[in-house]
């Protein structure tokens, strides 16, 4: 397949015009670490690499703001932002072993933002989505953008920076994009209550959640409630002594290197070598045991409370969804062979109303369906 | 500003469209004169119009039947909630339909156990932290028209306050809506569950001005009550002091609950309003630190020592009392600037914080320019400035004079980064700024996306976008306003 390297704005405009030109659709690819995430693009065209869009343009620590082209590796940004005790909020995930072991590149800021990936922290701190502030990008019609702004308070026209995440480069090609970043607490602990039943963990899990701790991790998997508190030393000590107090009733143990197991759980890292579909389930954190129950899969975790469980189901299985329904939640098929994303759909199959507006929004960034098309649905 | 032109076809078929609203909700048509003269405008109070009609639906199903007959009619919407808007966002059109939200206004649901609250669009904003206060929780975006304004207009604004640093605007509380689309038929966009199931369509809804669908339902984030707050008050000797001092404040990783500045007008304008114990300086800072104890003992210590360091005298709101005495005089900014003058215009730019200085001193000049009397307060922590032109409509010129003020003081918020609104939305007020924002193509974007959800140009027609342009096969064509804006539409 014919590949066009893209490492300006004003080269995927002429990439754009080009694809228009011979009406032949693009496929846009970074890092290349989400390729097996979403339905597969039909195209017989172009491949279009903006890995070559790369690198920090601004970044102002005291305004907390962060401008980036989309290719930048997401590594690199947390590590320029770690030098000044910064971080991205939504805490993007590593799905590389999840999805495609073999796979030796780099996820990029614009992977995450069009994937909408958020790890645990987003529990407190948001989706991608609450991060994006403005972005510039090319759409379908060959023309250069910008969206929404550059600092953190703006209601100047649409905003569009939502739309683009989670819309897996259906709409648009990014060029650039502004975040805004936040203060990493020095510290951080993590405390486990085990031996829970998924009714007791989850309920325990929303307890904390409904606490002022504002929690920054709060799992359950097996029988074990995971919460992640941080802050300043003495501060941080009194959060857990909260905790402690909060959950008086049972036994809290304290796990070193906490941060790694939370890591694990956004990366989706316990489904890593199974031969078995991974569906991410949204629901209503209360909902989350008895969705959980239901399912009764062989390996499953829980994450925000239970506003997310990651569900392993046998390969082509296609009873998850129905049960995320049943229980108010909606679910993503994030892992599977190629002809089962195909048939089961990867994201929420919508009704008609829903299935008009998204066309209709489609059309309006990309009328002829040149940007990754079927990535989403028929035609988006 | 120049108003839409009505179109005299859709006037002179009044009584028939009185008729049919009157048949969808019989108890809920204003149509009289004196009964519309109630539904003017908004708190943009320069700009006054009355409707063709004023509708108050009951229900969602009401909705629906208004907008499927609008729709069928080409009669414009323009949706209402308190009208507390301060860009005209509710400004009605003499040949349009008002439809207001108000007589909606059921909180149906609080579910403490997934910490949401599902509300008509017509509850108001207090409201729903009055629901849930006995348990322990609170709805975080506080604009400060907050006992009034609604819910809706909330969504349609994606409105702010004090606190959106730390806890963000609407849009960052708001887990779901249930719309009405121009057709009639609704769409249910997120809910209880995290994620958007699909394109996030509930992202571009918040702050969407009306021009998209109506909102019939929201579902609201709430907030558990921090446990402890504590404010401080910094008197700075100039106003570049203070900009340092914000700066630092956030450099050293704190992030306040709320943090205002107030230059030394606003704060003389104040006193002499309220007396709520200010100290006479050049700048002063009120800053809020919330959450558990010992965070807030951590943040107000360093924070009082960069605000010293920067020059600041500093002192601590010693009870309840004095806390609420110094942010009541800060949300009376608006009144105590009104005894200055009959007239007022608030306006909303964002700047990059390290802006402040410049943009300060860049804004004195421009008001001896125009010889006008103006005051600021900002939202210091995310950079948000209202400064407060004052005038008196009465004087000839003195509107017109105030206006390219405003519109001065919002280029030069472009101009070093930042944006034309922050919080109060586009509006008529702002429409005519949005090229120094946005070129065509940006706009043209933009205007793709709203005939994606209204290609008959039903909703808030005249709003937002600098031209009225008609929805055109993939938007390459613009029509120019004309006397019909939307000539290919069957009408009676």
């Amino acid at each position: 397949m014919p590949t066009h390297i893209a490492s300006s704005e004003t080269d995927v405009i002429e990439a754009v015009h080009t694809a228009r030109e011979w009406q032949s659709p693009l496929e846009i690819v970074a890092g290349g670490t989400k390729r097996n995430y979403g339905r597969s693009v039909v195209t017989m065209g172009t491949v279009l690499d903006v890995s070559g869009l790369r690198g920090i343009i601004a970044y102002e620590p005291e305004e907390l703001i962060l401008t980036a082209a989309p290719g930048t590796p997401v590594a690199e940004i947390e590590a320029v932002l770690a030098e000044k005790g910064q971080r991205l909020g939504f805490d993007p995930p590593d799905w590389r072993g999840l999805l495609d072991p073999e796979h030796d590149g780099f996820g990029t800021i614009g992977g995450a933002i069009s994937a909408d990936a958020g790890g645990p922290a987003r529990v407190r701190y948001g989706a991608a989505r609450d991060h994006l502030l403005g972005i510039r990008g090319v759409n379908g019609f060959g023309e250069a953008f910008r969206a929404g702004g550059k600092v953190v308070k703006n209601v100047t026209g649409f905003d569009i920076p939502k739309l683009a995440c989670g819309a897996m480069g259906t709409l648009c090609v990014l060029t650039e994009v502004t975040l805004r970043v936040f203060p990493k607490p020095p510290l951080s602990a993590t405390l486990a209550v085990r031996g829970l039943s998924p009714e007791d963990g989850f309920a325990l899990l929303r307890r904390v959640w409904s606490s002022p701790l504002e929690a920054t991790g709060l799992v359950f998997s097996k029988d074990t409630a995971l919460m992640r508190l941080e802050g300043e030393k003495e501060p941080l000590a009194e959060k857990c002594a909260m905790l402690r107090t909060l959950l008086g009733e049972h036994a809290i143990g304290e796990i070193p290197e906490g941060d790694v197991a939370f890591k694990a759980v956004g990366d989706g890292g316990i489904f890593d070598d199974m031969p078995l579909d991974v569906w991410r389930v949204f629901l209503p954190p209360a909902s989350a045991a008895a969705a959980a129950a239901e399912l009764d899969s062989p390996l499953w975790l829980g994450d925000w409370a239970g506003g997310l469980l990651w569900v392993a189901a046998l390969p082509g299985s296609d009873t998850v969804r129905a049960a995320a329904h049943k229980h108010g939640g909606h679910a993503i098929l994030t892992r599977a062979q190629e002809e089962t994303r195909e048939r089961l759909d990867v994201f929420e199959p919508q009704d008609a109303v829903r299935a008009a507006v998204t066309g209709a929004v489609k059309a309006a960034f990309d009328p002829l369906h040149l940007f990754n098309p079927g990535r989403m649905w028929d035609g988006v | 500003m120049k108003l839409p032109e009505p179109d005299a076809e859709i006037i002179a078929h009044a009584d028939d469209i009185v008729a049919a609203l009157r048949a969808i909700v019989p108890d809920g048509v204003v149509a009289d004169p004196a009964g519309l003269a109630a539904f003017d405008g908004d708190a943009l109070t320069a700009y006054r119009q009355k409707p063709l009609a004023t509708v108050l639906p009951r229900d969602a199903d009401q909705v629906s039947a208004v907008l499927a007959y609008a729709s069928e009619h080409g009669v414009p919407i323009v949706p209402r909630g308190a009208g507390t808007s301060l860009s005209g966002g509710a400004l009605p059109r003499a040949d349009g339909i008002l439809l207001s939200l108000t007589r909606m206004s059921r909180i149906k649901e609080i579910d403490l156990a997934n910490r949401c609250v599902v509300a008509e669009p017509g509850a108001t904003n207090l409201s729903i932290t009055r629901a849930v206060d006995a348990h322990g929780f609170y709805y975080a975006p506080d604009p400060s028209s907050q006992i009034a304004c609604t819910i809706g207009g909330n969504v349609a604004e994606n409105s702010g306050g004090l606190h959106c640093l730390k806890y963000g605007l609407t849009t960052n509380n708001l887990l779901g809506v249930e719309m009405a689309l121009a057709s009639g038929a609704r769409m249910r966009l997120g809910g209880k569950a995290p994620g958007a199931a699909g394109l996030d369509l509930l992202g571009i809804v918040a702050g969407s001005e009306g021009l998209l669908g109506i909102v019939v339902e929201a579902t609201l984030r709430i907030l558990p009550k921090a446990p402890a707050t504590r404010t401080l008050l910094a008197a700075f000797p100039s106003v570049p002091a203070a900009g340092q001092g914000v700066a630092d404040i956030i450099a050293a990783g704190i992030v306040p609950a709320a943090m205002e500045f107030m230059d030394r007008r606003c704060v003389e304008a104040v006193e002499a309003h309220s007396r709520p114990g200010y100290p006479a300086a050049e700048g002063v800072l009120i800053i809020d630190a919330d959450g558990v104890q010992a965070d807030v003992d951590h943040d107000i210590a360093r924070i009082g020592a960069i605000a010293r360091k920067n020059g600041a005298e500093v002192r601590e709101a010693s009870d309840e009392a004095e806390r609420a005495r110094l942010w009541a005089g800060r949300k009376a900014a608006f009144p105590a600037m009104g005894r200055l003058a009959p007239d007022m215009l608030c306006m909303d730019g964002t700047i990059p914080r390290r802006a402040l200085p410049q943009v300060l001193a860049r804004m004195s000049e421009m008001a001896k320019d125009y010889r006008l009397g103006f005051c600021n307060v900002f939202h210091a922590g995310d950079g948000n400035l209202h400064p407060l032109i004052i005038f008196d409509v009465m004087k000839p010129g003195e509107l017109e004079r105030a206006e390219a003020f405003g519109a001065d003081i919002l280029k030069l918020c472009v101009e070093v980064g930042g944006v034309l609104t922050g919080e109060h939305g586009v509006g008529i007020e702002k429409r005519d700024l949005m090229p120094a924002m946005f070129s065509a193509a940006d706009l043209e974007q933009q205007h793709r996306l709203k005939c994606a959800f209204d290609s008959g140009g039903l909703f808030n027609p005249g709003k937002v976008f600098p031209t009225l342009s008609a929805c055109v096969e993939q938007g390459h064509m613009h029509v120019k306003d004309g006397r019909m804006p939307f000539a290919n539409l069957p009408r009676f």
